[in-house]
């Protein structure tokens, strides 16, 4: 069944997974090769290939316009689907209709039933299935209870502040024991202070369900902090599918290593291996770093990706020398072009000799600030070791 | 506006002429309804008010030169004509609108052709109408042929409301009923219609007024059976007596009552929601 997937495949799942996975384990949830066209011939998802645990954390994120939607809307059986398989625990669902398949959607705007009361909102979808009186409203008192609802059970959902209407529509979506639960951007309407404490509530819900969550988002942070894994997307094609961790330490291409994390990208061409790092010839010097499993032939363009996190300020002082980095440690050099203070966070923009200009992040009390001011001359420096080095396309 | 006088004026001005063309006739008329009977006439001044002419078309008063007003039946029959194609329009609008809610192919050629329908003026197609059933050699009733004409007539109307309605309606709300398990057709019932709801209505009262009081087709197309419109002019082509005017307030105020129970349906199906949330934020 592998044979589908185009070998130029920008990532799909890591390759040690293709020989240890027996071809009889089904997942929760599979894309093959999934492609969506409109009918107005806008290409809105190409090339997508998924496979979802049973009660993994999977998150789509992406710029606007990249097909997140579009590719969550397919699985829920609201888009047809142009080519390619979507499976549900091994079974194929691409002809089944909406109300068949054993996913339920959370919308951005709740989308909750206006001439319903809460209760019935919640109870609707087990009336539907043809659940006793008495068993329904046993099961929606549950789910009220569990999602705080009580107070407001009896009211019409245009009575309700937008975190309630969340917990209403999170309510009557679990109350029918969905396999899998999408949700398209359903922190979107909210203020970030309840958008913060619905996050943990939302996690804490699919650790204790043990049910599959596919989320939707074009909040990079919110992504990071919930998901086992995270898919990100550009332009219809899935650019890497890691866990965040790997996404922020190891992005795989330019458009991953500029849309998460803040990181600085220097380009050059690759030297070759030395000590087990990557190095590449930069217009400021040599540069380090790890490769991401690439194999990049000498001469082939790389781009270094330094997150801002990880480097070092040192001030040129009153001397207006170098400092000296140590040997496992890169170095750059420019002038500070803007220089600001927010919270306990100093962001400097420091312009390098060819014009190129690197973002730092640091604690604001680790330099003195009239030696990182606008016009003042500053090194940077980073261990080789954080640093990654892909390729550029 | 103050410091304009002028202008002020001259608004109100066209304002109070504006109030008196579209409700000077119809005072008028109320007025003279309640003329003296049976010798008063269609004219001021009033001898003595009486409402003889009232009593007169529900044939209460002892035998007079006056006939009776000829339009009992024709009452019954435009009723009828209207209620169903008010049902039949408001359908048919409903579910082309809701076609309307996809582009599908050929779909601005199908808009224009369900809006032709009130474009054409009404006494070609009244005409047409006469024309095609002469030479098919169909017999003209106001059941048939007339009732026909004012489908077509008022399904454009029945359609552009619910498409209005559509257009604002929001569909992730019928999204998230599927995506419950609800079918298509048990999700439009529950959902989608009830709230659709208040556009039904503006469309069935369309259809009925318009078809109540349709005139150009059925002129053409009712064939012997007159439809109401059609009596009350008829009438005209005898003797004008005031119990035609009675008649006119009767029925206008029966348009009034038609409104006010639309009112009263809308206000009802828009208020249940807020007085809901209004009484648990007071609990
Ligand atoms: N019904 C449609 N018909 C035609 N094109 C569409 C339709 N829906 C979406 N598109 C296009 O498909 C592409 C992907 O859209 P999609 O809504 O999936 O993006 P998204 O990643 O969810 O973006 P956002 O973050 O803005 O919600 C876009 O170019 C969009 O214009
Ligand atoms: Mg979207």
């Amino acid at each position: 069944m592998l044979r589908r997937i185009a070998p130029d495949l920008p990532v799909s799942i890591g390759d040690c997974d293709r020989e240890r996975v027996p071809a009889t384990v089904s997942y929760d949830l599979e894309l093959r090769d999934v492609r969506k066209v409109y009918g107005n011939g806008t290409i809105a998802v190409e090339r997508f290939d998924l496979r979802v645990e049973r009660g993994e954390f999977i998150s789509f994120v992406g710029p606007s316009g990249c097909g997140k939607t579009t590719t969550l809307r397919m699985i829920a059986g609201f888009e047809a689907i142009t080519a390619g398989e979507v499976l549900i625990r091994g079974q194929r669902i691409n002809e089944l209709p909406a109300e068949r398949r054993p996913t339920s959607t959370i919308f951005q705007n709740f989308a909750l039933f206006p001439h319903m009361s809460v209760q019935a909102n919640i109870e609707y979808g087990l009336a539907v299935k043809g659940l006793a009186p008495a068993e329904r409203r046993a099961k929606a008192r549950g789910m009220i209870e569990k999602l705080e609802l009580a107070d407001v059970a009896a009211r019409r959902p245009d009575g309700l502040s937008g975190g309630q209407r969340q917990r209403v529509a999170l309510a009557r979506s679990l109350v029918v024991e969905p396999e899998i639960l999408l949700l398209d951007e359903p922190l979107g309407a909210l203020d970030a202070n309840l958008r913060k404490s619905i996050q943990n509530e939302l996690k804490l819900l699919q650790r204790n369900l043990g049910i599959t969550f596919v989320f939707v988002t074009h909040a990079q942070s919110e992504a990071l902090v919930l998901s086992d894994r995270v898919v990100v997307m550009n332009r219809g094609t899935i650019e890497q599918l890691s866990t965040p961790y790997e996404l922020y330490r190891r992005p795989k291409t330019p458009f991953v290593a500029r849309f998460i994390g803040r990181n600085a990208l220097i380009g050059g061409r690759m030297i070759g291996l030395s000590d087990g790092l990557c190095a590449v010839d930069t217009p400021h010097g040599a540069l380090r770093g790890r490769g991401n499993g690439e194999d990049l032939g000498p001469g082939d363009a790389a781009i270094v990706v330094v997150p801002s996190e990880a480097i070092d300020i040192h001030p040129a002082g009153r001397s207006g020398g170098m400092p000296d980095l140590g040997r496992d440690a890169n170095g750059l050099s420019g002038q500070v072009i803007s220089s600001d203070v927010v919270g306990h966070t100093l962001f400097l923009v420091v312009r390098l000799g060819d014009g190129a200009e690197v973002r730092v992040e640091s604690h604001v009390a680790r330099y003195a600030v009239d030696l990182v001011a606008v016009g003042c001359d500053v090194a940077l420096s980073w261990a080789a070791e954080e640093s990654t080095i892909i390729r550029q396309d | 506006m103050e410091g304009r006088p002028l202008v002020r004026w001259s608004l109100m001005i066209y304002t109070g002429l504006f109030i008196v063309f579209l409700y000077g006739p119809f005072v008028v008329l109320a007025i003279l309804s309640f003329q003296a009977g049976p010798n008063g006439g269609p004219q001021f001044p009033i001898i003595h008010w009486s409402i003889y002419w009232y009593k007169q078309l529900f044939s209460l008063n002892p035998p007079s030169s006056v006939a009776p007003l000829p339009i009992g039946d024709a009452l019954v029959r435009s009723l009828i004509l209207a209620s169903v194609t008010m049902v039949l329009s408001t359908v048919l609008g409903t579910i082309t609108a809701q076609a309307f809610r996809r582009r599908f192919k050929g779909s601005t050629l199908v808009f224009y052709l369900v809006v032709l329908g009130m474009i054409v003026p009404g006494v070609l197609v009244g005409l047409g109408v006469a024309l095609v059933s002469n030479s098919l050699d169909i017999a003209r009733t106001w059941w048939g042929t007339a009732f026909a004409t004012h489908v077509v007539y008022t399904y454009p109307f029945a359609f552009l409301v619910m498409l209005a309605i559509f257009n604002r309606f929001d569909r992730s709300v019928e999204e998230a009923a599927w995506s419950l398990g609800v079918p298509p057709g048990r999700t439009f019932r529950k959902i989608t219609f009830p709230l659709i709801f208040p556009g039904v209505l503006s469309a069935m009262l369309f259809a009925f007024t318009l078809s109540y009081d349709e005139f150009p087709r059925s002129l053409f197309a009712a064939g012997p059976d007159l439809t109401l419109p059609l009596a009350i002019y008829g009438t005209f082509q005898i003797e004008v007596h005031p119990d035609i005017f009675a008649f006119g307030v009767l029925t206008t105020l029966f348009s009034f009552s038609l409104l006010a129970v639309y009112g009263i349906l809308m206000a009802l199906s828009l208020r249940r929601a807020r007085k809901v949330a209004i009484q648990e934020e007071a609990a």
